[in-house]
């Protein structure tokens, strides 16, 4: 198997306009990381400000994702990529989408930090520390795989998504029965909830970026295996 | 004269098996020009009633096994082959086939549209005049049947008897297809029939590829690689006078599994 | 930011430096020498010309084709036989030369264009285009002549095949060579033999070229006086058998022109004007009618 092919193209057009779209991938990449963190900021020193910047943010990571989908097609209509540059292109696309999305519970996290800032701080705040570390590990790993066009690490990151979802799961049950306890503070929780379901949707997102990646560079389609498996059967 | 029945047999003979894989066996081929060598043991498996493409830079022998085919090297002065290739389990080299009835059963197209200076009716009629065929209602039906095939009856049929070097590229290289369809052969060999074609006469073309596939094997060289991919169900990439990769079209142009296919296919090389 | 700006402020400025009068008169001179020695060619031409009807016309008229020459030191009579005599000893020539050159020229070409035979033909009609034509005769003097122990219209028409043989060969060939070979190709592709592919389309296709070095021949053939000379020597009379001695324009120049006679003098120049039209005729019909047709 090969990564990437070895050689440049004899267009160096080609290459400079692939490399560009890679680039756009990266760039949006980094952006959102930040609007995460800017968030996650916004949520545990209860300032509004670095939430605003998150939702400020997002309009250019919209436009980038805009960006990355005109550059997409543009190389298809001048290049006709084939093989590993066609796959590189399409995924690029998705990727580009995926992250928009990620990006998109960026803003969702800091709407839901702004509504808990304005409430005395809850205690159960800090149990959302794992899965916020557990989506990130994600996600960095998920830039790290496309900008390695690391296949083996793309593959890693899928299985954990259903650990994350199980964080989701027994984070949403215990606040639940906070819930019952302590109906004063009901919205806070319920914006706990909301938020431990946004870093699960980060993970969702994480994992098809690793499909994606490995479709890039493997030519192997790992979605719904499951399915695949019982329609080949 | 070679009685006409003897060597125009329909493309539908009792044992012609629609489908078969091994339509075409080339085992372990080699071909030499002379001192050089221009095949390196090629073999490969190709059905019936399929487009297969060969795809490869200048020069990687491509052309050269297609031209053995019919065994149209054989016209180079000095050349020599090793290996077998057969057609339906008969060897092209077997001393009892005659190199002309085998030319009769494999049609071909050339690179260059190449149209006799004659009438657009002799040109596809050429074929059976040179088998002694002369009732003049088989040859009419046959201008019409091969006109209709190569989807060129309807821009041709008022000017039949007009010359054939009126037409245009594109017209033209229907009507070497309409020539080679005429003795009613089961493969049809097509070197580079596009590449002096402007796009919608290669589109034409193309479309008619696929069109004659249902009665014909066709076998096509080319170097346009989004024509390889659009036309055909097998692509086999040649490089330096060796097969690198044979295998289903989606397959070369999704995800080669040859790092030289993947480098000529993506324009990295060639 | 992009730059409007022109890349240069006189788009033309950098085209190198501007044309010079000297340039331009040496330009001038150069060019009127050029239409001048072209010119100075024409002038041996048309003096030829000039002179020939000057002197060839007074004489013209139907007679001189209906009537054998006159005996010498008599006026009236016409060169009729020698016209005659003319045509059937280019007919006899082309008879021979034309199946000979053209079968040689389709082995040479089409079937064994790199065998040691072929090579070898190539290179004798080549030499053979460079013979002297008087050696021609010669040797159907010799070859003929000495052997039937007659002077023939066969034996003149034999010296001048030989003399356009090679001539028709190799433009023959060159014809062939002129086919392109996409045509054989197609013909081969689809099962063609290389007679059938030779007969019905190289042939045909390669016909008209070769009617040019046909008519070529034909022109050179008739012109010549030197192996006419030797071999069908002259003759007073109408031709009746090919085995006699037979009379031709050529000779009828050369016998005629040298005589004492005013009026024998002035018939050489009416048939040299003749023999001038017949061969101007045939080269204006090998180019003109035998044109490729497809260009």
């Amino acid at each position: 198997m090969h990564a990437e092919p070895s050689r440049p193209h004899t267009l160096t057009s080609f290459t400079a306009e692939l490399d560009q779209l890679r680039n756009s991938v990266l760039r949006i990449s980094s952006l959102t990381r930040l609007n995460l963190e800017n968030a996650i900021k916004g949520l545990f020193e209860r300032d509004d400000d670095w939430c605003n910047n998150s939702i400020a943010d997002d309009e250019e990571i919209d436009l980038l994702e805009m960006q990355i989908d005109r550059e997409g097609i543009e190389v298809m209509s001048r290049f006709q990529p084939v093989a590993s540059d066609l796959r590189e292109v399409i995924s690029s696309i998705k990727i580009g989408a995926n992250i928009e999305r990620v990006a998109d519970q960026a803003v969702n996290i800091a709407r839901r930090a702004r509504k808990l800032n304005e409430h005395p701080e809850l205690p159960e705040l800090h149990l959302l520390d794992e899965m916020i570390k557990f989506s990130f590990e994600m996600f960095d790993d998920a830039v790290r795989a496309f900008a390695e066009r690391n296949a083996e690490l793309a593959k890693r990151i899928k299985p954990r998504d259903k650990e994350l979802d199980r964080l989701n799961r027994e984070l949403t049950e215990t606040l639940v029965n906070k819930m019952q306890d302590d109906a004063k503070n009901l919205p806070g929780y319920l914006n706990l909830i909301f938020i431990s379901r946004c870093l699960e949707r980060i993970g969702d997102h994480c994992s098809n970026i690793a499909e994606d990646i490995v479709f890039a560079v493997h030519a192997q389609d790992i979605r719904h295996l499951a399915q695949a498996n019982r329609v080949a059967s | 004269m070679i009685p006409a029945e003897n060597i125009l047999p329909l493309p539908l003979t009792d044992d012609f098996v629609p489908g078969e894989s091994n339509f075409i066996q080339v085992k372990d081929f080699k071909f030499f020009y002379g001192k050089k060598r221009a095949l390196h043991g090629i073999t490969l498996d190709i059905p019936s009633r399929q487009v297969t493409a060969f795809i490869g830079p200048s020069g990687c022998g491509k052309s050269t096994l297609l031209r053995n085919f019919n065994r149209m090297n054989e016209l180079i002065p000095g050349v020599r082959h090793e290996g077998d290739i057969t057609i339906h389990g008969t060897s092209i080299y077997d001393p009892s086939v005659e190199i002309i009835a085998l030319r009769r059963r494999i049609g071909m197209v050339f690179q260059k549209s190449n149209p006799f200076p004659m009438s657009i009716y002799e040109n596809i009629v050429y074929p059976l005049r040179i088998a002694g065929q002369k009732d003049r209602s088989v040859l009419d039906e046959t201008v019409e049947r091969c006109l209709r095939s190569a989807a060129l009856w309807e821009e041709a049929k008022d000017r039949l008897h007009d010359s054939a070097l009126g037409l245009s590229g594109g017209q033209m290289q229907r009507l070497c297809i309409a020539r080679a369809v005429a003795s009613r052969p089961e493969i049809l060999l097509m070197d580079e029939p596009c590449s002096a074609l402007d796009p919608i006469a290669t589109a034409k073309v193309e479309e008619l590829i696929v069109e004659l596939k249902k009665d014909f094997t066709i076998v096509i060289v080319t170097h346009n690689m989004q024509q390889a991919s659009r036309v055909s169900e097998l692509t086999a990439f040649f490089y330096l006078g060796n097969l690198v990769e044979f295998d289903d079209t989606k397959k070369i142009f999704t995800n080669p599994s040859q790092k030289q296919t993947e480098e000529y296919i993506t324009g990295r090389f060639g | 930011m992009k730059s409007t700006a022109p890349l240069t402020p006189n788009f033309f400025s950098g085209a190198g430096r501007q044309t010079s009068i000297l340039r331009l008169l040496r330009n001038k001179f150069l060019t009127g020498l050029c239409i001048f020695l072209s010119l100075l060619t024409l002038i041996p031409l048309l003096s030829i010309i000039i002179l020939l009807l000057q002197k060839g016309v007074p004489l013209l008229g139907p007679n001189l084709f209906t009537q054998l020459p006159p005996a010498p030191g008599q006026d009236g009579g016409g060169f009729g036989n020698a016209v005659v005599g003319t045509f059937a000893m280019v007919g006899i020539s082309l008879v021979f030369s034309v199946p000979l050159g053209i079968f040689a020229a389709v082995y040479v070409n089409e079937y064994a264009p790199v065998s040691k035979l072929a090579s070898a033909v190539r290179f004798v009609a080549k030499l053979l285009t460079g013979i002297p034509s008087i050696i021609c005769g010669v040797f159907a003097f010799a070859a003929i002549v000495m052997t039937t122990h007659k002077f023939s219209a066969l034996a003149g028409g034999i010296a001048l095949s030989i003399l356009i043989l090679p001539t028709i060969l190799l433009t023959a060939e060159q014809a062939l060579m002129g086919v392109p070979y996409a045509y054989r190709e197609a013909s081969f592709g689809v099962g063609a033999t290389p007679f059938q592919t030779i007969w019905r389309i190289v042939l045909p296709e390669a016909s008209s070229a070769m009617m040019t070095g046909i008519m070529l021949a034909v022109a050179r053939a008739s012109g010549e006086t030197a192996p006419v000379l030797f071999t069908a020597l002259f003759s007073y009379n109408w031709i009746h058998s090919l085995m006699e001695p037979t009379a031709s324009l050529s000779v009828l120049i050369f016998n005629f022109a040298s005589l004492p006679y005013s009026h024998h003098v002035a018939m050489a120049w009416t048939a040299s004007l003749v023999l001038v039209t017949l061969v101007t005729v045939t080269n204006v019909i090998a180019q003109v009618i035998f044109r490729p047709k497809h260009q």
